[in-house]
């Protein structure tokens, strides 16, 4: 094979990667600081992806300026889907392994809930709209413009939320709340605000990447769960809480992916993933890319 | 009542059941009866679920994998084998795969259970389409040899029975106990003398068993099965929340969850379809979150207790509108400050 | 002392290792049946994570165990109560929801019930009398009038004896008791020491009991272990143990020697 064509395998890659590792991201937050499995994660990006495409075709909207205004748009949502049904969960769960059930099971709920009301809205038909469709060459390869912008924006914000959760004080708060929720109550962080405002940056980011992936895919109302599957599958290989391990499993699964299909026959990706996720959660459960730590 | 009272009672209202069951395809049409069936599919089901999964709080979402290889079986076998036989086979193949899904899986926490037994339910649906595909050749099966709509329907209501006539027993032993047990403390059920892994696996396996042995029994209604259709998680995910929704840890919450939604998704389906599932979705939400015992825990008291909630929610809101709670939180700070100083 | 009996209880060089710290490093200790032991130390010292480790509930990073004469290294929680080995929780973990006659009946219904090879009479030969059933051991602890109760809705001292209850129902040969004394004023202190003293007394069974009242627990036990830091300061008679000068520095300092003891050796020092 080319270099070329290793480059473009490798880009195609990245691409996916790239997505998942937003979705990840986001998905990482909810359960590493509030052990919120949102299963629902991945219709929150079919969401963006609608709002995307409706701003585009009926309001004209450039795409691009949707990737924000869905960040905000998906936010927003998340902190009144945080404050109306989580919320009541933290106070009237007795332990945490009920709360982690109870979680998990309203996220089932709003799954269902989002997805079919978005199908009855809209219907089930493929959609979707062009948008910087012309190929750009770097060196021999050739790359779509619009998937080599998905992948510089899905780095971009994925760099932002690392940067937010190393560097700013915010950031700091949440992962000295992941490490140690009673420590970090006990030195002032308030779980109050910050767990409606982590989540809705989880459900933020879930918007972006069903923006970005609008621009350069079709849409259908259930295209989310395939993605919160991925999501999962990410995070047990990146190790659950940790968000440079999002990132690296992400970009890591979009390459395997890849390389996977291309190499072997496309019928397998399903298969080739799921077994992946199996074998990941079944030997090393706490995640290939993270330090083994003491048995609590 | 006394243990004894209840486990009468319990079996009078089976009986009950059973006997309308029986008789409502002699006088009903085949819409209702149609509905019947896929109410007593559910019934199975969940009560088989809520057995082991309610107990132990370890969700699984592996229905649908069991459902698929029960109707595989069927697809596969039927034409060789006998209908009971067949059933019987489905059953215990869906008891294999759990056997060996429980032994891998069954270690794991609540959360990452849950997660790995839908993982596995999609790979197995996606290795059987491999399979069909690469090594038979097929896409999908035809049902040529398919027995009477009336077995059919008896083979399930007998399935939907025995899998409450099993709930009803199975609390009243060890093994029920040591179920809830390993639901309420794991490790201190453990430290009591519980082997958790051999009952985990044995319960997971029963209600692999029931699963498989209903999907032997619905594949025949479809005439064309392929692995998207009977390994469809959508079946799994249906039992779990009319389970949960019903009540997870009780006897007949499953059932009566699976009347109404039996009623409510035949009626709602053909026309609204999204409507239907997203009342479930909004029905799985609101009973987590105000009714965690499931819609058979519901007594005078909840109501009562609802109405208290609400009440006191609308007074609050009415104290901090007209600014009455600002002030109550100012004098007490003014009164703690003063408190300092006796 | 000991005569060449079978150890009930056998720990080899056991070491339990979380990461960099060592919990539990390289203790040795053999029980025999009959004996009431005691084990003290600081916090952090490891008591508690040698109670896990034999009782199955932690895999030791190194080490043997063995219960019975049988290996029992790494094996499941469940081997370990089979073989008669039962343990309080030192935060008591009761089933909540069940009543506290359920809880007791828990462990009567699985450890404790014993295997006869010749399945025609019942299985109860060979249990103590005041063992036989949930409604004695309720007595013998003091909760037969919450009997109906759930556990979750007991006091905390309650739920402490249930937690005793409980692990008695599973008929153990050696019995782990981590700080049950815990909280409990003087008076309790002597109360439940005395308990102890009469359960192992009673019931035929080994007692080992983890305390932070240690001068309660001096008076009643024969031997003393004493951890720091994970290891094994002392393994001695109350008596030596409190004059062991490494066991006085690390944790009791010298107020345990009663002052007319600690005088008159003074004044056999001033004259030798």
């Amino acid at each position: 094979m080319s270099a070329t064509a290793w480059l473009e395998l490798i880009a195609s890659g990245l691409i996916t990667g790239g997505i998942y590792a937003l979705i990840a991201l986001g998905l990482n937050l909810q359960y590493g600081l509030m052990r919120i499995l949102n299963i629902a994660h991945g219709e929150f990006l079919m969401l963006g992806a609608y709002l995307t495409w409706l701003a585009h075709t009926q309001l004209a909207l450039s795409p691009l300026v949707m990737v924000p205004l869905s960040f905000a748009a998906m936010m927003v949502l998340g902190v009144a889907i945080h404050f109306l049904c989580f919320r009541r969960l933290t106070a009237t769960s007795p332990n945490l392994d009920v709360f982690e059930a109870r979680g998990l099971m309203v996220a089932f709920g709003l799954m269902f809930l989002v997805q079919n009301l978005v199908s009855w809205q809209w219907g089930g038909d493929l959609r979707g709209y062009d948008y910087l469709t012309e190929p750009v060459k770097l060196g021999e390869a050739q790359f779509a413009a619009n998937k080599l912008l998905v992948l510089g924006l899905a780095l971009l914000f994925s760099g932002a939320l690392i940067v937010l959760m190393r560097q700013t004080l915010l950031g700091k708060g949440v992962r000295a709340l992941m490490q140690s929720p009673v420590g970090a109550q006990l030195m002032g962080i308030d779980t109050k605000t910050l767990h409606p405002l982590i989540f809705g940056i989880g459900l933020g980011l879930s918007g972006v990447a069903g923006a970005l992936l609008s621009m350069a895919y079709t849409i259908t109302p259930y295209m989310g769960q395939p993605y919160t599957v991925t999501a999962l599958i990410v995070i047990t290989l990146g190790g659950f809480g940790s968000m440079g391990g999002a990132l690296i499993g992400g970009l890591m699964l979009g390459v395997i992916e890849a390389f996977g299909m291309h190499f072997t026959n496309p019928s397998l990706k399903a298969l080739l993933s799921y077994a992946v996720f199996i074998a990941v959660l079944i030997l090393r459960p706490e995640g290939l890319l993270t330090r083994k730590t003491r048995k609590a | 009542m006394s243990s004894r009272q209840l486990l009468i009672r319990d079996l009078l209202v089976l009986l009950a059941f059973a006997g309308w069951a029986l008789a409502l395809p002699a006088y009903a049409s085949d819409f209702v009866t149609a509905m019947a069936l896929t109410c007593l599919m559910y019934v199975a089901l969940s009560s088989s679920w809520g057995l082991f999964c309610g107990s132990t709080r370890y969700l699984s979402l592996a229905t649908s994998a069991f459902f698929g290889v029960g109707a595989y079986t069927t697809a596969l076998l039927l034409a060789d084998l006998g209908w009971v036989q067949t059933i019987a086979l489905g059953a215990g193949l869906a008891m294999l795969v759990a056997l060996v899904m429980g032994a891998a899986v069954l270690h794991l926490r609540g959360t990452y259970f849950a997660v790995l037994t839908f993982g596995m339910t999609e790979l197995i649906m996606h290795a059987v389409t491999y399979f069909e595909k690469k090594v038979t050749g097929t896409v999908g099966r035809v049902l040529t040899v398919v027995p009477d709509n009336h077995v059919i329907y008896l083979t399930v209501l007998a399935l939907a029975v025995l899998a409450v006539v099993v709930s009803i027993v199975v609390r009243r032993t060890r093994f029920g106990l040591a179920l809830m047990g390993i639901g309420a403390d794991e490790q201190r059920a453990q430290t009591l003398g519980v082997n958790t892994r051999l009952v985990k696996i044995a319960g997971f396996a029963l209600t692999a068993g029931f699963a498989g042995a209903v999907g032997a029994a619905m594949a025949v209604r479809w005439t064309y099965i392929d692995p998207h259709t009977v390994f469809n998680p959508f079946i799994g995910f249906q039992t779990v929340l009319i389970t949960l929704i019903g009540g997870v840890m009780t006897l007949w919450g499953p059932l009566l969850a699976a009347i109404i939604f039996s009623v409510l998704a035949e009626s709602l389906r053909l026309q609204f379809p999204q409507i239907y599932l997203m009342s479930l979705g909004l029905l799985l939400i609101l009973s987590v979150l105000y009714l965690p015992g499931g819609l058979a825990s519901l007594r005078w008291e909840t109501f009562k207790a609802w109405w208290y909630d609400t009440r006191d929610w609308a007074k609050d809101l009415k104290r901090e509108i007209t600014g009455q709670k600002e002030r109550d939180k100012q004098r007490l700070k003014r009164r703690e400050k003063e408190s300092y100083f006796v | 002392m000991s005569e060449q009996r079978t150890p009930l209880l056998q720990v080899h060089d056991l070491s339990v290792r979380f990461g960099g710290l060592t919990a539990v490093d390289g203790v040795s200790a053999s029980f025999y049946p009959g004996e009431l032991v005691g084990i003290i130390g600081p916090n952090g010292a490891g008591k508690t994570t040698l109670f896990n480790a034999i009782s199955g509930v932690q895999l030791p990073s190194s080490g043997r165990l063995s219960v019975q004469g049988r290996r029992l290294t790494g094996r499941s929680p469940h081997r370990f109560a089979a073989l008669g080995v039962a343990r309080t929780f030192q935060t008591p973990r009761v089933f909540a929801d069940m009543p506290v006659a359920a809880n007791i009946e828990f462990g009567l219904k699985f450890a404790g019930r014993r295997r006869r090879k010749y399945l025609f009479w019942g299985d109860e030969v060979g249990v103590p009398w005041a063992l036989r059933d949930a409604p004695s051991i309720l007595s013998l602890i003091g909760l037969l009038p919450q009997a109906g109760l759930p556990a979750g809705d007991i006091t905390p001292s309650q739920q402490r004896l249930l937690e005793i209850g409980m692990a008695l129902a599973t008929r153990p040969k050696l019995l782990l008791l981590d700080e049950v004394a815990a909280g409990l004023t003087d008076a309790e202190v002597e109360d439940m020491a005395r308990l102890i003293r009469r359960l192992r007394d009673e019931l035929d069974v080994t007692v080992i009991w983890i305390e932070h009242a240690v001068a309660t627990l001096l008076q009643h036990v024969e031997r003393v272990i004493v951890l720091h830091q994970g290891r094994m300061l002392a393994d001695d008679s109350p008596h030596n143990v409190v004059r062991n000068p490494e066991v006085i520095e690390a944790y009791l300092g010298d107020e345990m020697v009663r002052p007319d003891e600690q005088a008159q050796e003074q004044d056999l020092a001033v004259i030798s």
